[in-house]
């Protein structure tokens, strides 16, 4: 990483024109433990309280106690993360985009498990660091969401040079979990992460 | 006509859950080789000892590992201590042991338990795990160890994509006897054959991979491939199933399936695997010619003596792909010869195999002829068990057959399923037939 930067001159988005629900003063301020999750390198299930289970959502989905997540939510809690070479987000630098995140639902009746898929473009198709951002987007969503949800995170299909020996660590979850245990990869996970409190 | 898959006949029901449960992540539980306890690999560094009587927690082992504990293994055949192996993501694995008293509490479960029990409440210092030695060597995270059974090799595997076997020389000394460096990813499982020492491997690179020794080297003498993704879990048939699973039943049996069992039988036990690629498949080693042992010793040089021990393995069945996402683990009852299987999707299924109706040959499928020339195997597995969200939303890590040990055991010989995951919990579970009009 201290190597020259793989990609020098990033195509970057005005922040006005990424994809937005709300108005900007209430997108952002979930309150669901993301801030000192990183305090300690074994992860923990700070999240066994279903943030999205709160009252809170008694508003807008009645009796039932699952609020829906969205993909503009899921595209919410990482567009923010900052890109680990340039001080830009994942979100303006088009490397997390709407159209490439789709949660689908439970498979069947009796299960309540629901899978989100989020593909990434790398800026440039040799980005060596398309698997630390791979590792920070599945890590901000496995913190993030209730645990029901699986991450599945891939790299979009021809824009990456190395794309399935990618897909295959990040979806590799003992990896994943010895990942987040070594200190040094976690110190830069951080600091792509501080950027979504 | 009814599909083998949806035939559920059997019900997976809550017994306990060992408490308390950790609080962070649970990789793997060990069923003790003849205590009434298992030991549990936790993400906080730690081994829990729990007891399978009492459903508590007896021991918490820490201070050996500076990572998660990712695997835990019994030594087996040990007399007056009991002996566990722990390897961890901080590439060490570590010797522990702790004196068991009374010399006859292999034979004696229910006493030896009641004064165990007693012992816990008084003091635990004297009592407790004894740090033995550890064992350096692997380069990055150890993913999983095993005994062999007869004690005397123990396997470890890594990301470093190596397995090594160490021989216990003596008691705390340890030696390397082989590095095997076939795979070409990291190294998720290893297990050592009932009978004979050859262990197996399983891998990130998608391979299983089979292991001897020759001539005082171990060599691998099979490659087997198939799976499509991540082989997360490789386990043999326990020894002598013939006379327990489908096989007992002998009466009424038809010129071929006699002739199937005698196959079997000269096969040896069978190996099952689990994968990313969601199936559960059987493989079988292909019976060598009789007369091959007695031109195994004749002192023919080296190059030629190594093609002679290379074995044969094929795959005999895919189970019913019933999972959705990756299958971490699966266990082969030595009791009953069902198989367990549990995975990210947080299911547990149980399978059973069973003579293949005439009526319905290959209506399903699930005999992938790969190898062409082989006829269909007459027999076909079914799926009999299938639990939904046995640890609410939670992935599942590890799924094992246990002893049933609790005040509650209806029958000897008794098993539970013991299942450990995510949500750092392990739970017990029994496997009872589904009366039909029943839920």
């Amino acid at each position: 990483m201290e190597l020259d930067k793989d990609n020098a001159n990033p195509t970057i988005l005005n922040p006005s024109d990424l994809p937005s629900r709300r108005s900007e003063a209430t997108v952002r301020r979930r309150d669901d433990g993301a801030a000192g999750l990183f305090d300690d390198l074994i992860p923990r299930y700070n999240y066994l309280s279903d943030p999205f289970d709160e009252p809170t959502s008694a508003s807008d989905s009645d009796d039932d106690t699952r609020e829906d997540i969205d993909e503009q939510e899921i595209y919410d809690l990482i567009s923010t993360i900052c890109d680990p070479e340039h001080p830009l987000s994942l979100g303006s630098l088009s490397v997390v985009n709407l159209p490439d995140i789709h949660i689908l639902p439970p498979s069947s009746p009796l299960s309540s498990i629901s899978t989100v898929v989020v593909e990434i473009t790398p800026t440039i198709t040799h980005c060596s660091l398309a698997t630390v951002i791979g590792l920070g987007v599945r890590v901000r969503l496995e913190q993030a969401l209730p645990p029901r949800f699986r991450v599945d995170v891939r790299i979009k299909k021809g824009t990456h040079s190395t794309d399935e020996q990618v897909n295959k660590q990040l979806g590799d979850k003992e990896r994943v979990a010895a990942a987040l245990e070594n200190g040094t990869l976690m110190g830069v996970l951080r600091k792509m992460l501080a950027t979504c409190e | 006509m009814t599909s083998p898959t949806n035939a559920r006949t059997h019900k997976l029901s809550p017994l306990a859950t060992l408490t308390p449960p950790s609080i962070s992540r649970t990789w793997q539980s060990a069923p003790h080789p003849s205590l009434p306890i298992v030991a549990t690999a936790c993400s906080d560094r730690s081994v829990r000892v729990y007891s399978l009587t009492s459903f508590t927690l007896l021991h918490s082992v820490t201070g050996g590992h500076k990572r998660s504990v990712r695997s835990v293994s019994w030594k087996p055949g040990t007399k007056g201590q009991s002996v566990l192996a722990t390897g961890s993501f901080d590439s060490s694995a570590g010797i522990w042991r702790r004196e068991e008293q009374g010399g006859a509490l292999e034979n004696d479960f229910t006493n030896r338990r009641v004064g165990a029990e007693e012992d816990e409440a008084q003091d635990d210092d004297a009592d407790d795990y004894q740090f033995s030695c550890i064992l350096d060597g692997h380069e990055s995270e150890i993913k999983c160890l095993s005994w062999s059974p007869s004690g005397q090799y123990l396997a470890t595997c890594s990301r470093d994509k190596s397995v090594w076997i160490w021989e216990e020389l003596e008691d705390d000394n340890f030696e390397t006897v082989a590095v095997l460096q076939e795979h070409d990813g990291d190294v998720k499982c290893v297990a050592w054959h009932p009978e004979e020492d050859l262990l197996v491997s399983a891998s990130y690179d998608d391979t299983v991979r089979l292991y001897k020794e020759d001539a005082d080297d171990w060599v691998q003498v099979a490659l087997i491939e198939g799976h499509s993704k991540t082989v997360w879990w490789a386990e043999f048939e326990a020894s002598g199933m013939s006379g327990k699973d489908f096989r007992r039943e002998k009466e009424g049996l038809s010129e071929e399936q006699m002739k199937h069992i005698d196959g079997l039988e000269r096969s040896g036990p069978r190996l099952t695997t689990c994968s990313d690629d969601c199936t559960v498949r059987i493989w079988r080693r292909k019976a060598k010619e009789r007369d091959e042992h007695a031109s195994s010793n004749t002192g023919v040089p080296s190059i030629i003596r190594s093609a002679a021990i290379d074995e044969d393995w094929y795959q005999e069945a895919i189970l019913p792909q019933v999972h959705e996402r990756a299958i971490y683990a699966l266990s082969w009852s030595r009791t009953t010869g069902m198989i367990v299987s549990a995975g990210s999707d947080g299911k547990i299924i149980v399978y059973k195999e069973r003579w293949r109706r005439h009526a319905e040959k290959d209506v399903d499928g699930d005999q992938m002829d790969v190898d062409g020339d082989r006829a269909p195997s007459p027999t076909e597995w079914v799926v009999v068990a299938e639990l939904f969200s046995a640890h609410d939303v939670f992935e599942i890590n590890h799924v094992c057959w246990a002893a049933r040990a609790d005040k509650g055991k209806r029958v000897d010989g008794e098993e539970v399923v013991l299942s450990t995951g995510d949500d750092g919990e392990v739970k017990v579970w029994t496997l009872d037939e589904d009366v039909v009009g029943q839920a």
